[in-house]
């Protein structure tokens, strides 16, 4: 099951599917479809006491903002900014999600900050990423949202 | 730009490195120039890092530095950088923030974020006496500063235009200056966090949830019985606060638990230099944001405070607070609800006095989804047996209004209202504020 988890999604199957990846070291393999929104939310900051939840998210216009945004926050882009503005402020949270500008920044943020999570397109995940099941699916199944 | 020219000279070095091999060829010896080059990779990455952490990006993940050529290899092409995806024309990516603070390589220093939020404001009404104007809003700062991966560190700092701030007799106008928020906050997880300071009291879905920032609220101003330097409800609090989160199987029950001074001899104010009696407040929150529907919270709050207006009288204070929250923007429905009960010691005055207020709002579809419409009916009932709320007036008012979204960080609303208190005329006013956060 975890050699599963951690083997690469074939992108044949997924389509224009939005992977949900982590790093190494996130404890988990599967999660519910509303604790990920508690996390993009910024509600959930723990993976455990030890070990924070960073969020990472590609900048405006890459296709895994809009997949979040639309799938995930139920948000625009304005009212994103709105939450995270909002979140910062009421001492919420002491940041909103890191932004990225390319898929390779990313991909070297996840693999290297402890308790990293973010969303990548299937096609571009790299043979070793942990990629974490949605609600007990992986990309190119059915029932599987973040598309 | 010291930043960029030295990066310019450093690449004009390489590229004159990665020269043919003729050019290269007038070098002293090979030796020294593979040194140069991994001395100068050193020195790129190191500022490539520095760019980064000035943009407030993570630094790219370090590449193995490459091998020292065994001969210089004709140059190719460089590969192109992937292009960055485009952002709206016009709008920054994230949301403004300065940085501030010395943070050493090793990132033993904090480092200081700091945001704003300010308002302009027009208003006229028919009330007696009133005259119409501009008027600056508040001008807000708000800081935060990590200062461990469990303990954070938040601020908050208001100037408020005043007649009476200034200095001479009588007194000029001026800005008051008031620290809103302080506080620091160990987290230990989502199930538990231990804070100290001055917050805004979180026993009120607004007063949690707005605070200065106007911007970030739908109308132009706040329900009364939230209203800044208004004694309805505690809106300050200085003391220790518990607070958290459980999963409760989707329902995400939040809670807070609150020990701290309460009110002061001013009911206004909060107890900020000390407590005015030997009474502690308390107060217990629980709200639930449920996994479904998504969009929606509930709860609701008790507070406890012993108020010593003047000295040799007392009054025990019970204050229950509920609120229904859709937090989407179509529609948008806050509802809130507060009894507050004021019983005097050893004497015979009991009360008790209810506020509430529903606001709703709706994000039009068309036109960019840039106006919402909103309306705000409020009512507060002050009995005349109320001691303590006796400067408080009733009210039965009406909010109508349009916010338009500017920017994503500005936004104009125009607002009407209509409101009756006992005993005088109805009044009628017409509203304009510019709000924005920076």
């Amino acid at each position: 099951m975890l050699l599963a988890v951690l083997l690469p999604v074939p992108a044949t199957s997924v389509g224009a599917d939005v992977v949900i990846a982590v790093n190494a070291n996130v404890p988990i393999n599967n999660i519910s479809f509303g604790e990920l929104r508690r996390i993009f939310l910024g509600e959930r900051q723990f993976w455990s006491s030890n070990l924070r939840i960073s969020v990472l998210m590609h900048a405006p216009v890459a296709r895994e903002r809009e997949v979040l945004l639309k799938t995930v926050y139920e948000m625009s882009e304005a009212q994103f900014r709105q939450h995270w503005i909002g979140k910062v402020f009421r001492a919420e949270a002491s940041s909103a999600p890191q932004t990225f500008y390319s898929d390779e920044e990313i991909l070297g943020a996840l693999a290297s900050i402890p308790g990293s999570i973010a969303a990548v397109e299937a096609a571009r995940i790299p043979r070793g990423l942990k990629v974490i099941k949605v609600d007990g699916h992986l990309p190119g199944e059915a029932g599987y949202r973040l598309r | 730009m010291k930043l960029l020219m030295k990066s310019s000279m450093i690449l004009i070095c390489l590229g004159l490195l990665r020269m043919p091999a003729p050019v290269l060829a007038q070098a002293p010896n090979s030796a020294e120039s593979n040194d140069l080059i991994k001395a100068l990779l050193a020195r790129v990455e190191q500022l490539e890092k520095r760019v980064a952490e000035l943009e407030g990006r993570p630094a790219p993940s370090p590449t193995p530095a490459p091998e020292a050529p065994e001969a210089v290899a004709p140059p190719q092409p460089p590969e192109a950088p992937p292009s960055p995806p485009e952002a709206p024309p016009g709008e920054p990516v994230t949301a403004p923030q300065v940085h501030m603070g010395h943070p050493d390589e090793q990132g033993s220093a904090p480092v200081s974020h700091i945001a704003g939020f300010s308002d302009l404001n027009f208003s006229t009404t028919d009330r007696h006496g009133a005259r119409s104007g501009f008027n600056e809003g508040q001008f807000v700062l708000h800081l935060n500063s990590r200062l461990s991966s469990k303990v954070v560190f938040f601020g908050e700092l208001s100037f408020s235009a005043r007649t009476d701030a200034g200095t001479g007799l009588p007194p000029a106008t001026g800005f008051n200056a008031e620290v809103e928020r302080a506080m620091v906050r160990f987290d230990q997880s989502d199930y538990l966090k231990v804070s100290f300071g001055r917050y805004h009291t979180p026993i009120n879905y607004w007063n949690m949830t707005f605070h200065h920032g106007q911007w970030l609220q739908t109308t132009a101003s706040r329900p009364e019985m939230v209203q800044f330097g208004g004694s309805f409800l505690p809106i300050h609090f200085v003391g220790t606060l518990v607070e958290g989160v459980l999963p409760a199987s989707g329902l995400n029950l939040n809670y807070n638990l609150g020990l701290g001074n309460g009110r002061s001899s001013v009911i206004s104010r909060a107890g900020d230099w000390g407590d005015i009696n030997n009474n502690r407040a308390w107060l217990v929150t629980l709200f639930s944001r449920p996994n479904r529907p998504y969009g929606l919270q509930f709860g609701g709050s008790v507070y406890r405070d012993k108020i010593t207006p003047i000295a040799g009288r007392e009054f025990r204070e019970w204050i229950q607070t509920a609120h229904l929250v859709w937090q989407k923007e179509n529609p948008e429905l806050i509802a809130e609800f507060s009894n507050v009960s004021h019983q005097e010691v050893g004497g015979p005055s009991q009360s008790n006095s209810q506020a509430w207020y529903v606001q709703l709002g709706y994000r039009l579809p068309g036109l960019q989804k840039l106006w919402k419409p909103y309306y705000r009916f409020e009512y507060i009932h002050i009995p005349a047996g109320d001691t303590l709320f006796r400067a408080v007036p009733s009210l039965a008012g009406s909010t109508i209004g349009v916010r338009y979204d500017i920017s994503s960080f500005a936004a104009l609303k125009l607002e009407y209202r209509n409101q009756r208190r006992p005993g005088e005329p109805r009044v009628n006013g017409a509203f304009a504020q510019t709000s924005f956060t920076f």
